[in-house]
């Protein structure tokens, strides 16, 4: 098929099907989501990339972006989950055959949603310490271990968990890759309750938990390769979102600083401008580099600048809550609905731990960038090639 | 306006890259350093041949007519490699102050001669506090019949040694006014300052009942559009020697081997490493950023400029004073090269205004815009 027979065929589709001014489908009352998914994923718009024989059209990049515009370009849902849709990539890649049959089409049409079981109290920026246990059991394995956060653990029909099956192999070789049904009695989801007052996260505890053997995604005691593929979508994901995010927010903070001082009554201080114009400065420059990032990359260079995106952001966040913090001097010490702006601003002093410690630590990223940008030498770590039963993650009696 | 193309802008770039390879190494840096004149005329004249210093000069007075964006590149080179000699003071603020007036006789008189490297001139801006503010100036200009005479002081008069033309700006009447005195004049006194950075000549100059001829036009208008360009040049200057001396620190911890490994290896360095590429990252994106705004005429230029002029001074400050720290014993002796970028660092972290004064210009030109 041609470029323009494809572009075509995608926007008259389209235009049968998409109430572009309501944008909503045509043809589902509820106008749902999940009804408008269930129309895209049966006329095969989904996953492009993927093979015909796995509900895609096995189409090449350029052309998968082709129909992605003419979504794009009427405000479309429900093409591009090829890139975007985690476990759906994740299991496309490692599952078997018949978990694919059976969970592809519920995945890729909303009608389940999943979860990640991947940290656990003990295995936090060192993933692989995991102490999550699977044993085999004839045709299922038993899952004993808590995992933590969580997010969406209390709805999710499946979580993508990692489990230790071998204990005599080094930490990163006696892992697997589960897909392991929610909604089963040996599973306990208990909200986590965040210092912000928030809980987004789960903690799950897993007691005789059972996953059918065919539930298990790539082979027995790969799973940390599997894992670094669906860290990898997430990232991609992560990242495609988080520029725009960032850029977006740039303005609203601009307004919101000086805004605030004015309202203080300290907007002439000059301490406090100069605080005011390096918080803005990290924030503005942040934009800037991405701005450039995006150039070079549209001419084909590599930038290091999208692995510095995150640890940028958590001093942004950390940086401005402090600066709104002398603003507000002692009316910092208030909190409650009739303290709007003292609750607002400890929020985020707390709130901005979510970036500097969620999705890897500030330092964890500093030897991310350090060894993959710089090229600096690995960590030494201990243990690494040591019987996981024997290293220090284990706690010995 | 600049009719330069960015694959033309990237092979002056080139070119000039190369010529600092071959004849702008360290120890030639350290060669001119040491010498009375403070630079190598032979790699002067190369400059000059090579249309650098002519680049801010239009076509019509034989200079290329290049704007911001290709004076910032420049300059990025030109700080990598710790260049000496009067580019900034001849190059940028004589030659861009100059085009920026309406005087054509003096433009025709000596702008050729700038853009070729024969005539070297600098402009004196500001007074004894360094402010290289408008109310900072400190020298007097009076009618005396035909001519007008110069009185008061002028110091931290980048290239006050090497230059033979000052461009002085002196307050005339109710506003500001620039006037060519020659150094070797009547009733001139150049002063030389010995500079922190052994690469910079800095000079202190009295001037009592100097005789001055007016630059008609250079006003503060083009005065001020001369110190935005100037702000971009040092920012280009800041943000590539930021990344030259980290390059070479991060070179370093690659190599040198303590307690069995690379000490890039420990934690301690590598992180300091990671924080420090954010700062560099951002030095270049400032600059650029602020060097097309310039050149055209966007609306946010007085923010971005600002910007420029205090994140790529702190930048280059923190990198080459965290680089000494970095390279621990060798870098603190001054075989090393580490501590002439810190010198450079330091002198150009004034040049101009100071960081806080541009955080302040930073967020007033935010409020406007707000």
């Amino acid at each position: 098929m041609t470029d323009e027979e494809l572009r075509l065929e995608a926007s008259e589709w389209l235009a049968r099907n998409w109430d572009a001014r309501a944008r909503k489908s045509k043809y589902d009352p509820d106008g749902g989501l999940k009804g408008w998914l269930k129309q895209t994923f049966d006329a095969r718009w989904s996953v492009l990339r993927w093979p015909e024989e796995w509900y895609g059209r096995g189409l090449p990049d350029e052309q998968a972006k082709i129909v992605e515009q003419e979504f794009a370009r009427v405000g479309a849902t429900g093409t591009g989950l090829d890139r975007s849709h985690l476990a759906a990539n994740t299991l496309l890649t490692f599952g078997q055959d018949a978990l694919k049959r059976e969970l592809l089409p519920k995945f890729l049409t909303g009608q389940y949603t999943n979860c990640l079981l991947y940290s656990e109290p003990g295995a936090g920026s060192d993933l692989a310490a995991l102490r999550a246990r699977a044993d085999r059991d004839g045709d299922r394995w038993l899952i004993n271990g808590q995992k933590v956060w969580t997010s969406g653990a209390a709805t999710a029909d499946y979580g993508l968990l990692i489990a230790r099956t071998d204990w005599d192999a080094p930490k990163h070789k006696g892992i697997s890759f589960f897909f392991i049904p929610m909604k089963q009695k040996g599973i306990e989801v208990r909200p986590l309750h965040q210092i912000t007052g928030d809980s987004h996260f789960s903690e799950v505890f897993l007691d005789n938990a059972v996953v059918p053997a065919g539930n298990l995604l790539g082979k027995e005691n790969d799973g940390w390769k599997v894992l670094q593929t669906a860290l990898a979508y997430e990232r991609l994901v992560m990242g495609e979102g988080a520029g725009e995010r960032r850029q977006g927010s740039s303005i609203d903070n601009k307004i919101s600083l000086i805004a605030m001082a004015r309202e203080a009554g300290c907007i002439d201080d000059p301490c406090i401008r100069q605080d005011i114009a390096r918080a803005l400065a990290y924030r503005q420059l942040n934009a800037l580099n991405l701005q450039r990032a995006k150039a070079e990359m549209a001419q084909g260079t590599s930038s290091p600048i999208m692995s510095l995106g995150k640890l940028a952001m958590s001093r942004i966040l950390h940086e401005d809550a402090r600066v709104m913090t002398t603003i507000l001097g002692a009316s910092s010490v208030l909190d409650g609905a009739e303290h709007p702006r003292a609750a607002d601003v400890n929020y985020r002093a707390f709130n901005a731990y979510m970036t500097s410690i969620g999705g890897g630590t500030d330092q964890i990223q500093r030897n991310i960038i350090g060894e993959r940008v710089l090229g600096l030498p690995r960590e030494v770590e201990l243990n690494r090639d040591l019987p996981f039963r024997e290293s220090l993650a284990v706690p010995k009696s | 306006m600049s009719t330069i193309n960015a694959e033309e802008r990237q092979a002056i770039r080139d070119s000039f890259h190369r010529l600092l390879a071959e004849t702008g190494r360290e120890a030639d840096v350290r060669r001119a350093m040491a010498t009375d004149s403070g630079f190598d005329p032979v790699l002067w004249r190369a400059i000059a041949d090579m249309g650098i210093l002519g680049l801010l000069i239009p076509a019509d007075f034989g200079g290329i007519g290049a704007g911001a964006e290709e004076i910032e590149l420049v300059m990025e080179e030109a700080g990598a490699a710790l260049l000496c000699g009067p580019l900034m003071s001849s190059g940028v603020l004589a030659a861009s102050l100059l085009s920026y007036s309406s005087d054509e006789h003096a433009k025709a008189r000596l702008l050729p001669a700038i853009g070729s490297g024969e005539r070297i001139a600098t402009v004196a801006i500001t007074g004894d506090r360094g402010l290289w503010t408008p109310t900072d100036v400190s020298v007097t200009a009076v009618r005396d019949g035909d001519g007008w005479r110069l009185d008061g002081v002028a110091s931290f008069v980048t290239a006050g040694t090497q230059a033979d033309t000052l461009l002085v700006i002196a307050k005339a009447g109710s506003g500001l006014a620039t006037f060519e005195v020659d150094r070797g004049a009547a009733g001139v006194a150049v002063t030389a300052l010995k500079s922190f950075d052994r690469g910079q000549r800095f000079a202190r100059i009295v001037f009592a009942s100097a005789s001055g001829a007016p630059i008609e036009g250079a006003n503060e208008a083009a005065i001020e559009k001369m110190l935005d360009l100037a702000r971009v040049a040092l920012a280009g200057e800041q943000a590539g020697a930021t990344r030259h001396v980290f390059d070479m620190t991060v070179e370093y911890i690659k190599t040198r081997v303590q307690f069995g490994r690379p000490i890039g290896g420990f934690q301690a360095i590598k992180h300091m490493a990671a924080d420090l590429l954010i700062e560099v990252e951002s030095a270049t994106s400032a600059a650029r950023h602020a060097a097309r705004a310039l050149a055209e005429g966007m609306p946010d230029t007085e923010v971005l400029v600002s910007l420029a002029a205090f994140v790529c001074a702190d930048a280059f400050s923190q990198i080459a004073a965290t680089s000494i720290q970095m390279h621990g014993g060798i870098g603190f002796t001054a075989e090393h090269p580490a501590h002439l970028y810190l010198r450079r660092a330091r002198a150009d972290a004034q040049l101009f205004g100071n960081s806080s004064l541009y955080r302040e210009r930073y967020l007033s030109a935010l409020e406007k815009a707000a």
